[in-house]
């Protein structure tokens, strides 16, 4: 490099051209690229494609390798040569690839398990619990973002706080609690609710799910609101709205990406959420508000395991994730591009 | 159109005391600018007529109705805001029409109540524009549309012209009277612009650290002003100061004295502290034959500092010491032992130039050293001719 970094300045100072070559073939190739602006740009360009298909082959290859198990009959899963090369470009490169093409699959995937229902549940479940934070930390977020009062900084520690814990810690008295049992101050025995019987139900997910999520939905809500000029919000509080109508007509839209980052943060993790739902839905039957996982699982029994279905379930599931993430992320781009933040 | 009337309002934070105890009654139709240095309280005051800031202590009333606990929504006031506060996500119809479409107005009544907002303040065409495809004087613009659209009772206007560069500044101002004109509303107006209050009110509140020093239309408040701050503030270049105390003969100072007769001044007694105000324009060269009708004996000075603006110059002069005791020079409201004086463009002068100025009598005014109130504006009244006779480098005139 010493080398290359020498010549280089050399041939700045002097103005000749490179038409005397010293060293070997890589310290011509690296001088060539100091001095020529082009080739310097068409590596740059070489090197941004190879990271990002690095990370689009990383992305992306399990969800090819989840088509390939779904395509390929279960028997042949088990048993499968997946070392067989396919034939490329004159030579053969071993890539798993489908041992068949089994589009049934798909279908088998609805006719062994209602699974429609456990992703009904899901996408009910993850609804709901977003609509709940979104709701819940907008408000907390205008208090916090945006007014000046005692105590604001302990109180915002206090919400956070409750995102340290981990949810295990929760789960034995929650589930004792939703089970129906009355609630009881330990030791002297005075029973202080007699709870309603909450498993089986989506309350006995929603419920912790949003009070698990909310303290981040309020921190990036925090954050964002607090940008927002308070002109803005006296503007609109003198054209006619009151603080919540400022905060619905104004600060929300204004806040755009940063309540599409909150809501699709808590729509994918109550979407993928099974710890909790498995044990509140005390089957692992849909009607039972049984989740998706809990779907996917349920091609698997004592004696047998069938992976393409299980892999065929996770392509459906992942659907409206997708379909939801490119929707936000609409919004976010919008969002940012806009940059309209400035008074 | 509505009167507003504020009612010993106080507005306490926890350290600082922002507006106190400020009284102020508005008539209707009036434009009245609330003037005075920055963080002086006028925009919490602004504020609390908005309903954007509870008063700690006072009532507010809006026509013949308490507003002191209404929201601000509930007030009949539309408000113009210094940074502008255009909804950037809305694009102008969508701004201007924002309050009407909140209270449910009619298609039609909504579009023709644009139509004609968009009218007064020359903006047709521009509807569909967003806030950041427009410039400053047109954002500016819009917010003003957006808040005669709602033909409020009292429009509040909280610097509207401060971000715009100066020569929109000027223009918007006479926009602005024009617009007064026509709707013939209340406005009340917060600036720290002394010109634009100048220019523009029918009353001038010139508010400082928190109360109102005085509320009077511009000439007045020019002319007559009631205290120390109000002359410094109001006029620029500011009214030049000259320390002093009260001697039984009139007034003395390092550098020259004034002669009248003292027991005319109510509310000092001599040898107190008093000092003495006069404006630019009301001190002449005597050197070029400039004179006032009733001037004092002249003052012996040398110039210092000169300023061409084109119209007239103004020069600095430093006055000869009596007693040699230096003075401390300072901005406005302070006393300086420095004169300024505007001349006439084509004069020919230098600087460190010797020459003797009188000041006219009837313009001078004096102020209490210790409260900063005015005694008196003008002291050719006061004269007591025999005495001043008696005495070389008095003040009185010389006939």
């Amino acid at each position: 490099m010493a080398t290359t970094d020498q010549s280089s300045t050399e041939q700045e100072t002097t103005g000749q051209p490179s038409s005397e070559p010293e060293g070997g073939p890589l310290e011509r190739w690296a001088q060539s690229l100091v001095t020529n602006k082009d080739k310097r740009d068409r590596l740059y360009k070489l090197l941004f494609y190879v990271a990002a298909g690095f990370f689009l082959v990383t992305t992306l290859f399990p969800f090819y390798w989840l088509l390939v198990l779904a395509l390929t009959p279960n028997s042949q899963i088990i048993g499968g040569d997946w070392g067989v090369p396919i034939p490329f470009v004159g030579t053969e490169i071993p890539f798993p690839h489908p041992q068949g093409f089994n589009v049934h699959a798909f279908v088998e995937v609805f006719q062994q398990v209602p699974f429609h229902l456990y992703v009904f549940n899901s996408f009910v479940l993850a609804t709901a619990t977003t609509i709940i934070v979104l709701a819940i930390a907008s408000l907390a977020g205008y208090v916090f973002g945006r007014l000046d009062f005692p105590g604001r900084g302990p109180l915002m520690l206090a919400v956070l706080v409750v995102s340290y814990f981990p949810p295990a810690a929760f789960l034995v008295p929650l589930f004792d609690a939703f089970l129906g049992n009355a609630i009881v101050v330990p030791f002297v025995g005075w029973e202080l609710i007699s709870a309603p019987r909450l498993v089986n139900t989506p309350g006995s997910m929603i419920m912790p799910f949003s009070a698990l999520f909310l303290p981040l939905a309020i921190f990036i809500l925090t954050t964002f609101y607090a940008q927002i000029p308070d002109g803005l919000e006296d503007a609109a509080r003198v054209e006619g709205t009151t603080r919540l109508g400022a905060l619905f007509r104004v600060i929300m839209p204004l806040s755009a990406p940063g309540i599409a980052t909150a809501a699709v943060l808590t729509f994918i993790s109550v979407y993928n959420e099974y710890f909790f739902s498995s044990i509140m839905s005390l089957q692992n039957q849909p009607e039972q508000w049984s989740p998706l996982v809990g779907g996917i699982l349920s091609y698997q029994d004592q004696y047998t395991t069938d992976f393409n279905l299980m892999a065929a379930a996770s392509i459906i599931g992942v659907i409206p994730v997708v379909i939801i993430v490119i929707l936000a992320q609409e919004r976010i781009v919008s969002g940012l591009t806009a940059g309209a933040l400035k008074e | 159109m509505a009167r507003v009337t504020l009612q010993d309002v106080t507005k306490r934070y926890e350290d600082v005391v922002a507006v106190d105890e400020m009284n102020v009654e508005i008539e209707d139709g009036e434009f009245v600018c609330l003037v005075g240095p920055s963080g002086c309280g006028k925009s919490t005051t602004m504020e609390s007529i908005a309903g954007l800031t509870k008063p700690t202590d006072g009532t507010i009333e809006i026509g013949e109705a308490d507003v002191t606990t209404l929201p601000p929504k509930d007030r009949g006031v539309a408000m113009v805001f210094q940074n502008i506060a255009l909804f950037p996500h809305m694009d102008v119809y969508d701004n201007i029409s924002f309050g009407l479409r909140l209270r449910d107005y009619d298609t039609n009544e909504i579009d023709r109540r644009v139509e004609h907002a968009t009218d007064v303040v020359q903006l047709e065409g521009m509807l569909d524009r967003m806030p950041e495809e427009m410039s400053g004087g047109q954002r500016q613009r819009v917010a003003i549309a957006r808040a005669i659209v709602r033909e409020p009772s009292v429009f509040l206007m909280d610097e509207p012209l401060a971000n715009l560069d100066a020569k929109l500044r000027v223009h918007m101002r006479t926009e602005l009277q024009r617009l007064h004109q026509e709707l013939d509303t209340t406005i009340v107006y917060v600036t720290h612009d002394q010109a634009e209050a100048m220019t523009m009110s029918d009353r001038i509140a010139v508010i400082n650290s928190g109360s109102l020093q005085q509320i009077d239309p511009p000439l007045v408040c020019y002319n007559e002003p009631a205290n120390l701050f109000v002359a410094g503030f109001i006029g620029s270049p500011s009214m030049n100061f000259v320390d002093g105390r009260l001697t039984a003969f009139g007034l003395e100072t390092d550098t020259f004295d004034l002669k009248f007769e003292p027991e005319h001044l109510d509310g000092v007694s001599v040898g107190d502290d008093v000092t003495m105000g006069i404006r630019p324009e009301d001190v002449y060269l005597s050197d070029i034959g400039q004179s006032a009708d009733d001037e004092t004996a002249p003052i012996g000075a040398t110039t210092d500092v000169l300023e061409p603006m084109g119209d007239e110059i103004f020069v600095y002069l430093d006055l000869e010491h009596e007693s040699g005791a230096p003075t401390d020079e300072g901005g406005m409201g302070a006393s300086s032992n420095q004169l300024l004086l505007s001349v006439e463009p084509d004069l020919e002068i230098s600087e460190n130039e010797a020459v003797t100025v009188t000041l006219d009598r009837s313009k001078i005014h004096l102020f209490d050293g210790a409260s900063g109130e005015a005694l008196t504006h003008g002291i050719e009244d006061l004269a007591d001719s025999p005495l001043e006779q008696g005495k070389p480098n008095v003040g009185g005139p010389d006939e």
